[in-house]
């Protein structure tokens, strides 16, 4: 695993989280919540541009071609839109953070070009934090975060990969108050690129809406035909 | 009669403040409504990051202590 292929499975899972979380925009119980799903789907979208561009100074994308949706290096659980917003929480309080303690790493580590362009990523995934612990703290459904626990620590990897599990482990523990549940990850499944162990792949609706597919619908024919 | 208020009784309304330069007041900027501080900080900066604010904080209104309010002894209205 090169560092490019980690800055890009980075920047998958980012641009998936913020579509899902968009697509709660309208959905989450309050008003405030609505408008704080648009605002951190802007901002991981924002974030997955930014660790696009950083590509190319480390070296290229190492995604070759159009690739297909199972090309797509985000974990299982953004496969599929979210049917409760306990899938939300949990995806925030736990896979947003495991993002960050990765990102955290990359930032503090010695290649200069992460050095500087995550810091603003960082600042804003503070409010992320936030907003994760605090509707933890509401007692909801269970079953969504034990999901997410199980991903993110499939994001870190096995012992001995290209980041140190153990220290990201603890970090997210000890950021979201509470140990990770105990969990038996089959390391031989596991996808280096895709840093996931279950197959699958990003819905077709979702795969189609990025590759443009969705917008040529609403194209005039005549456009549609041009291109 | 009771007043109508979108604010439930188990969260609280937070008023927020922001400024744009050193050299301008901290001035109330809009509210939030959140069950926490956590959450209050979250969705202020969500709801108002649009502009370049360089200074924003969170006060809740339970907490304002108010001297006098429109239409009551001392105020000017």
């Amino acid at each position: 695993m090169s560092l490019p292929d980690l800055v890009l499975s980075l920047a998958d899972s980012k641009q998936m989280l913020g579509l899902r979380y968009a697509e709660w925009a309208t959905r989450a119980p309050t008003l405030e919540a609505d408008i704080a799903a648009a605002a951190m789907g802007l901002d991981e979208l924002g974030h997955s541009r930014v660790l696009y561009g950083c590509l190319e100074p480390l070296g290229g994308n190492p995604r070759a071609g159009e690739g297909d949706a199972s090309s797509y290096r985000a974990a299982a659980y953004l496969d599929q839109p979210w049917t409760s917003y306990a899938e939300f929480v949990a995806a925030n309080a736990i896979l947003d953070s495991a993002y960050t303690a990765v990102l955290q790493a990359l930032a503090e580590g010695e290649v200069e070009v992460l050095q500087t362009r995550l810091r603003k990523m960082l600042q804003e995934e503070r409010y992320h934090f936030l907003h994760g612990r605090s509707w933890r703290r509401e007692g909801l459904d269970p079953e969504p975060e034990a999901r997410a626990w199980r991903e993110a620590l499939e994001f870190f990897g096995p012992p001995g990969g290209d980041l140190d599990p153990a220290a990201l482990r603890a970090a997210l523990e000890e950021k979201v108050e509470a140990p990770a549940p105990a969990l038996e990850i089959d390391w031989s499944k596991w996808d280096p690129l895709r840093r996931r162990t279950r197959p699958g792949a990003i819905d077709e609706a979702t795969f189609a809406m990025l590759r443009g597919l969705e917008e040529r619908r609403f194209m005039p024919a005549g456009a549609a035909r041009q291109s | 009669m009771r007043t109508y208020s979108r604010v439930h009784p188990s969260v609280r309304e937070y008023e927020v403040f922001a400024r744009k330069l050193r050299t301008e007041p901290l001035r109330q900027i809009g509210s939030v409504v959140a069950p926490d501080e956590d959450l209050a900080r979250a969705y202020a900066r969500a709801t108002y990051d649009e502009e370049r604010w360089i200074e924003m904080a969170i006060v809740p209104r339970d907490d304002l202590i108010w001297l006098w309010q429109p239409g009551e002894e001392g105020s000017s209205e």
